[in-house]
């Protein structure tokens, strides 16, 4: 079964509807990022799109490497590359990287700039999903929680002190459904999480957040108790609800009044229309002014006139809602919608547990990065610095979406390799 | 086997419940678009268009005024404003602003004076904080040289930038500076008044004389374009369908004001007199020339804040009243002027004629009940027309207590005496001629009660209150003989191609009627003060031109120098021009206003006879 036959047969696998919405939803983010920036690069081998068309071309070389790579490698080598991506992390966290824009989260070589939190998003998703694809968790084992707790705890604060709290929390949103595949069910995951929600819930500043939180900790009590849980373990989640909660409020007390602006203007931009506010405030004003049809390629003003900055970037959602409209924004949604589902059922052809591992955290990336920027140009949540898949502008974060693109090829077409190593 | 079944079972319930959550929040996203892109569509629309729209207002040329030959004398300047673009300073970087602003501050001419003021960039680095487009004031009314230094500089400079105003200038300094007025910011609470309605905060607008009486004529209307600019307020292009209207330029307008003899009234009043002179053509109420003395330079309003205000203190403050235009303003005793209209009132009531002697001769004073009331000299048995050339006090009293207040103040009245004549500039008083009624409503507080010998002294003028345009409109529409005309200012209204668009129409306020003989007699007396040997007016004589005038001191506080009135009328018989002059505190006025009154018939009859002409106007 060796040989050019298994090729043949392979690339039979190969979902060409995936790749199909793949190059369509680049296609539109190349077209936007046109639009977004052609009045201001006139030379067109120097202008963004053109980059943005090389990035993508690079992408695909680097898609189909990875797609080629044989599933035992990447199990093989997922821990050495995290512990490689984990050191990079360490060197830009600790000072060694190119503090621009203020942050420090480049590696600078010279003739390439390495954001490596980008790559460590892929290298944690396989070292994760080495791990969990060996050991179940079990909420009753505490034990069985050490060893991912490690795997993540460790990228997750080195990224956290460039500092960049949005990919920390794609690393939070791997784990969680790394961790709901691996066995738990989503009530153990409510469980889980559930001292954060005590810390979020317990914030003076939300209204009747006492209330709230009481609401909280009896959904807490009746769950634990509904899941049968030992004593012990009904009393450590509960005292450590009502812990992280009293000392979320004392956190708050003990700040001072600009850094309780701070936070406060994080949630709500909206507190500050001139400063944080501003971009939120211009993406709503291009979004809702596009209307249903919006107002034709190269036609939003709010665009085309600068008052929307980063639009080429973070906010490349909303020159895609000034210039076509509500139609446009979901048929994009659409196309999203589509894409994941076409990897989702990678899950559904192979049963091993490395590659649905695999497939699922990539989802997940996938899915955490649409739902914070789109939410976050339509001012529902705090703005962020992630980026939109396929359709923002950044050499980086498109690599890493094209290599997540190449481990999802070759998980559907090489999956059925692991299958007798299954069972 | 089994156990895989229940893996894959398990793999898809999971996958499921994924693509659930996805769709999930698919379906919250599109929610809040649809909100946003249909409910809240108008707004947003809005919202967009005002950030790409700009309304630009063009600002209208404010007309010009000229005196009646066409000579400028209210025209405009270019005033460089150096400014800073708030919405570059707000985009820029905490340091590169910091550094801009020390830049700023340590900027010296070549005199090693700081070219900005540093509390003034400071606020307005602030202020551009809050401020999304537009413009701040750096430097106001910024020298050549100050513009230079930062224009050639202006790399080092971003966001700050040079725009030009128009701002008036007044050629010819304290030249009828009064008449002309003078522009200055809109005060809160000339907005409030229903006459500003169309004007909005900062507008420039008249204040005081012509400026303020004519603002709405010489504002023009401002234009407005409508631009398509970026987030940085740079212009982009124009907005198609958006209809641009262009500014109209005001009003230019030609005055009656005479530029010579102007100059001639200017300059025979000198600035350390207070007082003032009109002079105008009793046929149409046309002013000629109207001074006021001290003098003020309108061209200090137009200058940047700390100057303006440095020299807006030293007017304000002076005791002389620099700001008072006196000749509409100022209210004085007539004084002997108003024998005039003692005998004016004594004629027409056929009580006396040209030639009547009254009872008593003038031996140095009267005895009036227990009240011995002086005359200035002694004259002996006089009629009419010598008691006027004489300007004997003797006289008049007599015929005042024969006529009474009522009688005299009517024959005043019909010359527009204790009203405003309606002149087209503002502030103008009414003056007042008293009699029993008004003097005891007047003086009900301090309980001074009318009694008969308050004649004497009102029957000589002294105790009524009379401005010097209302004694130049008396002597000349007496000598007239033909009514009283409106005095006024203007003559012709211009648009900006030059075409005449008004022209202000002579309007009779008063019949100033009298009989005949009134009039002739008057005439001869007027006449004699002038023309006769021992006039009080001889001085105000030219030669070959017959003037004739009247002479008046005030009295007006013991042991000062009486105010100098003169009053004349040229020619005499076919009157062209009539002036009077009133210097206070500076004695008689045949002695020291006289000449004045001279000079300004000189200066217009030099005109109408250019190089020494031979004929003889009678």
């Amino acid at each position: 079964m060796r040989g050019s036959g298994r090729f043949l047969n392979n690339t039979m696998k190969i979902d060409w509807l995936f790749l199909v919405l793949v190059f369509a939803l680049t296609s539109i983010g190349i077209t936007l990022v046109y639009s977004a920036t052609v009045n201001t690069e006139p030379i067109w081998y120097t202008s963004r799109w053109f980059k943005q068309i090389i990035y993508f071309g690079g992408g695909c070389l680097l898609a189909a490497a990875f797609a080629f790579v044989r599933i035992d490698y990447w199990q093989r080598f997922a821990f050495p590359l995290y512990f490689l991506t984990i050191a990079a992390l360490a060197f830009v966290a600790f000072g060694g990287g190119d503090s621009a824009k203020g942050a420090g989260r480049w590696i600078d070589f010279g003739f390439l700039k390495i954001q490596p939190s980008e790559f460590a998003k892929i290298t944690f998703l396989l070292a994760m999903s080495k791990w969990l694809s060996g050991h179940r968790v079990n909420i009753l084992k505490p034990k069985t929680f050490v060893m991912p707790a490690l795997i993540f705890i460790v990228p997750f604060a080195l990224v956290l002190k460039q500092p960049d709290l949005s990919t920390a929390l794609v690393f939070t949103a791997v784990t969680m459904v790394g961790l709901y595949w691996a066995g738990l069910s989503l009530l153990d995951l409510f469980l889980l999480v559930s001292p954060v929600a005590s810390v979020i819930l317990s914030y003076p500043q939300i209204p009747y957040s006492q209330v709230l939180w009481g609401l909280l900790l009896c959904v807490v009590f009746l769950a634990l108790l509904f899941r049968k849980m030992p004593r012990k373990f009904i009393i450590l989640i509960l005292s450590l609800n009502i812990i992280c909660g009293y000392a979320s409020t004392m956190a708050w007390n003990s700040l001072e009044h600009h850094q309780r602006e701070r936070v406060m203007t994080f949630v709500d931009p909206m507190r500050d229309p001139r400063g944080a506010g501003y971009q939120v405030i211009q993406s709503e004003v291009a979004i809702g002014s596009g209307g249903i049809f919006g107002k034709g390629f190269g036609e939003g003003s709010q665009t085309n006139l600068a008052f929307l900055p980063e639009e080429h970037t973070d906010f490349i959602f909303s020159v895609l809602g000034e210039q076509f409209g509500f139609f446009g924004c979901v048929f994009v949604l659409f196309l999203y919608f589509m894409f994941l589902w076409r990897a989702m059922s990678i899950c559904r052809l192979h049963l091993d547990p490395f590659v649905n591992h695999v497939v699922s955290g990539a989802c997940t990336i996938f899915f955490f990065h649409m739902m914070v920027n789109v939410s976050m140009t339509l001012g529902l949540m705090p703005v962020t610095g992630l980026p939109l898949p396929f359709l923002s502008y950044g050499g980086s974060f498109m690599l890493t979406c094209m290599m997540l693109v190449g481990l999802l090829v070759n998980m559907r077409y090489q999956g059925s390799q692991l299958e007798s190593n299954y069972d | 086997m089994y156990k895989a079944q229940n893996e894959l079972q398990s793999r898809n319930l999971k996958s499921l419940v994924f693509m659930a959550a996805v769709a999930l929040v698919f379906s919250c996203l599109s929610v809040r678009l649809l909100y946003l892109q249909h409910v809240r569509y108008e707004e947003n629309l809005q919202s967009s268009d005002e950030n790409r729209l700009r309304r630009i207002v063009l600002k209208a040329e404010r007309g010009l005024i000229y005196d009646r030959n066409g000579t400028l004398l209210v025209g405009n300047r270019p005033s460089y404003q150096i400014v800073i673009k708030p919405a570059e300073i707000r985009k820029m970087k905490p340091d590169v602003k910091d550094s801009l602003f020390k830049r700023l501050i340590h900027l010296k001419d070549s005199q090693g004076e700081s070219v900005f003021d540093s509390a003034v960039v400071d606020t307005m680095f602030q202020r551009s904080a809050w401020k999304s487009h537009g413009t701040l004031r750096i430097l106001e009314d910024a020298s050549v040289e100050q513009v230079s230094i930062v224009e050639e500089r202006s790399f080092e400079f971003p966001g700050v930038t040079t725009v030009v105003e128009s701002r008036r200038s007044y050629p010819y300094g304290t030249l009828a500076a009064h008449l002309l007025g003078y522009t200055g910011e809109i005060s809160d609470e000339q907005l409030e008044r229903p006459e500003y309605a169309g004007y909005s905060s900062g507008d420039r607008v008249g204040q005081k004389g012509l400026e303020q009486q004519y603002d709405g004529e010489f504002r023009g209307e401002d234009g407005v374009k409508y631009v398509q600019v970026d987030a940085y307020g740079r212009e982009v292009g124009k907005i198609e369908g958006m209809q641009n209207v262009p500014s109209v330029p005001g009003y230019g307008m030609v005055t009656t004001i005479d530029l010579d003899i102007q100059k001639a009234a200017e300059e025979a009043l000198p600035d350390s007199v207070r007082g003032a002179v009109v002079a105008i053509d009793p046929r149409t109420g046309e002013i000629l020339a109207m001074v006021s003395s001290p003098r003020l330079d309108p061209n200090i309003f137009s200058l940047k804040r700390r100057e303006r205000n440095k020299g807006w203190a030293k007017v304000a403050l002076d005791s002389t009243r620099p700001l008072m235009n006196r000749a509409v303003a100022g209210v004085y005793p007539p004084a002997s002027v108003f024998k005039l209209v003692t005998s004016g009132a004594g004629l027409e009531h056929k009580l006396v004629t040209g030639q009547t002697h009254l009872p008593k001769p003038c031996t140095g004073g009267f005895t009036f009940g227990a009240r011995y009331q002086k005359c200035w000299g002694t004259h002996g048995n006089l009629d009419l027309v010598n008691a006027l050339r004489l300007s004997c006090d003797v006289y008049y009293y007599q015929l005042g207590l024969m006529l009474g207040m009522e009688r005299i103040n009517e024959f005043g009245n019909r010359f527009g005496l204790g009203h405003k004549l309606g002149v087209d500039i503002p502030g103008e008083k009414a003056g007042w001629l008293p009699d029993s009624v008004s003097f005891n409503a007047r003086n009900k507080r301090n309980g001074w009660r009318w009694a008969r010998g308050l004649i004497l002294n009102l029957s000589i003028g002294q105790g009524q209150l009379v401005t010097p345009l209302q004694e130049a409109v008396l002597a000349g529409s007496i000598a007239t003989g033909k009514g009283v005309y409106r005095p006024h200012l203007m003559k012709e209204l211009r648009d900006v191609d030059g075409n005449v668009v008004g022209r202000y129409i002579p309007e009779k306020i008063f019949e100033g009627n009298m009989s005949e003989s009134t009039h002739r007699t008057l005439l001869a007396g007027m006449d004699s003060v002038v023309n006769h040997p021992g006039g009080t007016g001889k001085r105000a004589a030219l030669p070959g031109i017959r003037v004739g005038g009247k002479s008046g001191s005030g009295e007006w506080k013991k042991g000062e120098k009486t105010h100098a009135w003169f009053v004349s009328v040229a020619p005499l018989y076919d009157p062209e021009i009539a002036v009077a002059v009133i210097q206070e505190a500076q004695g008689g006025g045949g002695s020291k206003s006289a000449p004045v009154c001279r000079k300004v018939m000189e200066a217009y009859f030099a005109k109408k006879y250019p190089k020494d002409s031979t004929e003889v106007k009678e």
